[in-house]
């Protein structure tokens, strides 16, 4: 990997991000929303609403809004919730912190399970083993959170009385409680990408089985083994790491529901609130963040991809 | 003298899923003794890799051998279980395959996959393998070894790659390596090299070699026996000489006769030097790759990779036009500029109408001007018939009534010498043979002036080439077509061109007549191209 890859790569993410500020910021300024009216109410004076307005600078040119929110931004400083008064980059970036453990475990979980399976199914290509694989993928992929989220609740919580429900209870304030409270979410969310990434090893997988260099490999009169962790493997996993960054995405942005049963507090609950308060700072630093994550993530996994694969030179 | 490699009676059926069997192998019997060469030829689909595949014991599992056996130093293979297989393979048979670029792991350094061989089988420590492996490396002749050994196959050149592959080949001293078509996916002076490095390590180590080629010209220079096969039976087996100056079967006579030989000319037509030309390439210069959007504000001028430098030429009409060169060396670009698939510089001059861009090229320079590509299989669309095919330049090119197209469809497949059933089928119910002429018929039924063959023949087989040269050469006395013949085999072309134009990356280094290019090329590169090539048999 060369330097001028990594510059290339990274002033890439650097405007995707500027992009996404702008379209977050765009955004936020067509919502029918007006923050000094949100935070005076409806019956305020014209007076009261000139003058806060004036405070928030929103009686300037909106290029110049964005430029001072950027500039904030980039110092940390997100803004102030209209609905509550309080920072707004502190708790979003807290909410963060949960949906990103939440993430975390599930793709960790996640990895445990699938690339096994993928590897099985791609061996036993055809017969049982390859076959239950398949059944127990298209049903994880096929059924809406909700549902798996219900049934797992159903078995585990309610048939099994084994962990609770809902809720939540950081890991530093008690460890124990906090891990019992993830492991139902956790699986839930698993259930559905281990479908996802099993499905793309054994393809992958049974591809690269089929190249003139595995063979050329068991001619050489290597064992299967040494073929299959030692050649095959290596080229197969190198299209799951782009598959399981733009997991990510999804973890981030579309298990709104999952936190929403399991009454987690993540990103995306606290974007749900920050939407229907139209807390225009909250939703601005909830979006951005959300992006910002999902880009480094996929900046990273391109480093990794390229780190792996010698034959990319840039993208 | 006793056989290394022993096979007798050997049968081997595929089964096919609608049910029944394909007989692939039909009671072969050869031997190879310890430092000699067999040559095993045979045309595409003749079994000669299904007979590498099992005596690797490496068939697929719809194979059935129905009989014979197949033995290594009297050890019968057949008889060994899996694991035994393994401990053979490697280390008492080696093999050395066709395409350097695949058969090499991309992840993977070429030292760790030459010294992991001698890992498996020698029970060297990885520090004793890797120093081994850096021994075997400058035996075949590659240059700072210790370098090459750290390198990724992306790293290293196709004959490089080959040179590393046979060394692993050779790195546990097999007592039999068998050699699949190891120069077919190189260029000629490549080729050449690796040719001249396979003859030093077998007469260095007097191993048992099965040499399988399409190629009779490669087999002559290097085999002491040839077999030839056809249809999974051997149809001959004898010393090389005798094959190629006395051959008893009449399939070995037909496969020598059709081996391109430069001395036998094939077209007896002359061009008209006199004419005015209908095709003028005045410095024609392609660049490859864009400028980004950054570097062209910036202003700064990145290095391009150029396709042609600078070509002059010209077509005479009815003059056919051979361009050589390795891969690389621009004759494709060239095609491509001149159907305007590549943008380029300099101007293209058609009978005295001036081309300056792909933009000139409007329908009448596309009537005029047509292309027939390397690979039918992807020039033909698979779910059209091959009537729709043809009828598709009829359209376009607003020759006569929708009605009529039939007839001419059904014309057209007869001037290829198809028949006019032809019309009903898709391509894959053809072989490559027949597809590449209703290729030849599509680019023909617009009545161009200028036919340009990118590589026509190279897929195809040796007596399928002969018979699609035969009728290009037919095509072109009949209608007076032009060609512009790219080519990467120089014996063929000399057999056909009126003149010849040598490439080298990307430039055009000679032009000459064919019987100037025999009384002696001017430039050095075109001597190098025509000593590479193996001398023509027969």
């Amino acid at each position: 990997m060369s330097l001028t890859y990594l510059l290339r790569r990274s002033g890439l993410m650097i405007y995707t991000l500027v992009v996404v500020s702008l379209i977050v910021f765009g955004i936020t300024q067509a919502l029918p929303a007006d923050a000094a009216v949100m935070m005076l109410g409806e019956n305020a004076t014209p007076d009261a609403l000139a003058a806060i307005r004036q405070r928030l600078g929103l009686d300037q040119p909106v290029w110049m809004q964005y430029g001072r929110w950027l500039a904030g931004v980039l110092h940390g400083d997100f803004g102030l919730s209209l609905r509550t008064g309080q920072p707004v980059g502190a708790v979003m970036i807290e909410a963060l912190s949960r949906s990103l453990l939440l993430a975390v475990l599930s793709i960790g979980l996640m990895l445990l399970v699938a690339v096994p399976l993928g590897i099985v199914a791609a061996i036993r290509r055809g017969r049982i083993a390859d076959l239950f694989v398949s059944v127990v993928s298209y049903v994880g992929v096929s059924f809406p959170e909700f549902v798996t989220a219900t049934l797992v609740v159903l078995v585990m919580a309610d048939w099994l009385q084994l962990l609770p429900a809902t809720g939540y209870v950081p890991l530093t304030e008690d460890p124990l409680r906090g891990i019992r409270h993830l492991v139902l979410p956790v699986l839930t969310v698993s259930v559905i990408l281990v479908a996802h990434v099993s499905r793309m090893v054994r393809s992958e997988l049974v591809d690269v089985l089929h190249t003139d260099y595995i063979r050329a490999a068991r001619l050489k009169g290597l064992d299967e083994r040494t073929v299959l962790f030692r050649h095959a493997l290596r080229n197969a996993l190198l299209p799951t790491i782009t598959i399981v960054a733009l997991d990510v995405g999804y973890l981030l942005g579309g298990i709104i529901v999952v936190e929403e049963i399991f009454a987690l507090p993540g990103v995306g609950r606290q974007l749900i609130v920050a939407i229907q308060a139209r807390d225009l700072p909250a939703i601005q630093a909830g979006a951005l963040i959300m992006a910002a994550t999902y880009s480094v993530v996929n900046f990273l996994a391109d480093l990794a991809y390229a780190a792996l694969d010698k034959r990319i030179q840039y993208a | 003298m006793t056989a290394v490699l022993d096979i007798a009676g050997y049968t081997l059926d595929y089964a096919l899923p609608k049910g029944g069997s394909f007989r692939a192998l039909e009671n072969i019997v050869l031997t190879i003794a310890r430092g000699e060469v067999l040559g095993l030829v045979g045309e595409s689909g003749s079994g000669k890799t299904s007979l590498a595949w099992a005596i690797m014991r490496y068939l697929p599992g719809n194979a059935q051998e129905v009989g014979g056996t197949i033995r290594l130093n009297g050890e019968d293979l057949r008889s060994k279980s899996p694991a035994e297989i393994a401990a053979i393979r490697g280390r008492r048979i080696g093999m050395v395959f066709q395409d350097p670029s695949t058969s090499l792991n991309p992840t993977l350094t070429l030292g760790a996959q030459l010294s992991e061989a001698l890992v498996r089988h020698r029970s060297l420590t990885l520090k004793q393998a890797w120093a081994e492996g850096e021994a075997m490396m400058a035996k075949v002749g590659l240059h700072r070894p210790a370098d090459m050994m750290h390198r990724y196959p992306h790293e290293a050149s196709g004959g490089e790659k080959q040179r590393v592959v046979i060394a692993t080949a050779f790195s546990c001293q097999p007592e039999c390596i068998l050699f699949d078509e190891p120069t077919t996916a190189l260029d000629v002076i490549t080729a050449r090299q690796i040719l001249d490095l396979f003859r030093r390590l077998q007469d260095e180590t007097a191993v048992a070699s099965l040499y399988i080629s399409h190629d009779l010209a490669v087999v002559a220079t290097v085999a002491d026996r040839v077999a030839v096969i056809h249809r999974g039976r051997l149809v001959e087996t004898a010393p090389v000489i005798q094959v190629f100056n006395r051959p008893q079967a009449d399939y070995t006579k037909r496969l020598i006769a059709a081996v391109p030989r430069p001395d036998r000319r094939l077209n007896d037509t002359t061009a008209d030097a006199e004419a005015a030309p209908l095709l003028e390439v005045r410095s024609l210069t392609v660049r490859y790759g864009q400028e980004s959007l950054v570097r062209r504000l910036l202003g700064v001028e990145r290095e391009r990779v150029l396709g042609n430098r600078a070509v002059s030429l010209s077509v005479q009409p009815g003059e056919i036009l051979g361009v050589v060169g390795e891969s690389g060396s621009g004759k494709s670009t060239l095609a491509r500029a001149l159907t305007g698939l590549n943008p380029f510089d300099g101007e293209i001059l058609f009978d005295g109408r001036r081309i300056a861009s792909a933009g000139d090229m409007d329908r009448a320079y596309r009537r005029d001007v047509q292309l027939v590509f390397q690979h039918p299989d992807s020039s033909l669309n698979p779910r059209q018939r091959i009537g729709e095919i043809l009828s598709r330049p009829l359209k376009l090119y607003g020759n006569g009534h929708e009605a009529d197209f039939p007839q001419r469809v059904a014309e057209l497949l007869e001037q290829v010498h198809l028949p006019r059933s032809f019309a009903q089928r898709y391509p894959h119910q053809l072989s490559g043979g027949e597809k590449q002429r209703v290729a030849i018929a599509r680019a023909f039924a617009s009545h161009p002036r200028l036919v340009i063959c990118d590589e026509i023949t190279s897929s195809l087989d040796v007596s399928v080439q002969a018979a699609v040269i035969q009728l290009l050469l037919d095509l072109q006395r009949r209608f007076g077509t032009a060609y512009l013949f790219i080519t990467h085999d120089l014996n063929l072309v000399r057999q056909i061109a009126h003149r010849i134009a040598v490439m080298f990356r990307g430039e055009l280094v000679e032009l000459a007549t064919v019987g100037e290019l025999a009384a002696g090329p001017k430039h050095a590169y075109t001597t190098a191209l025509i000593d590479a090539v193996p001398a023509p048999v027969g």
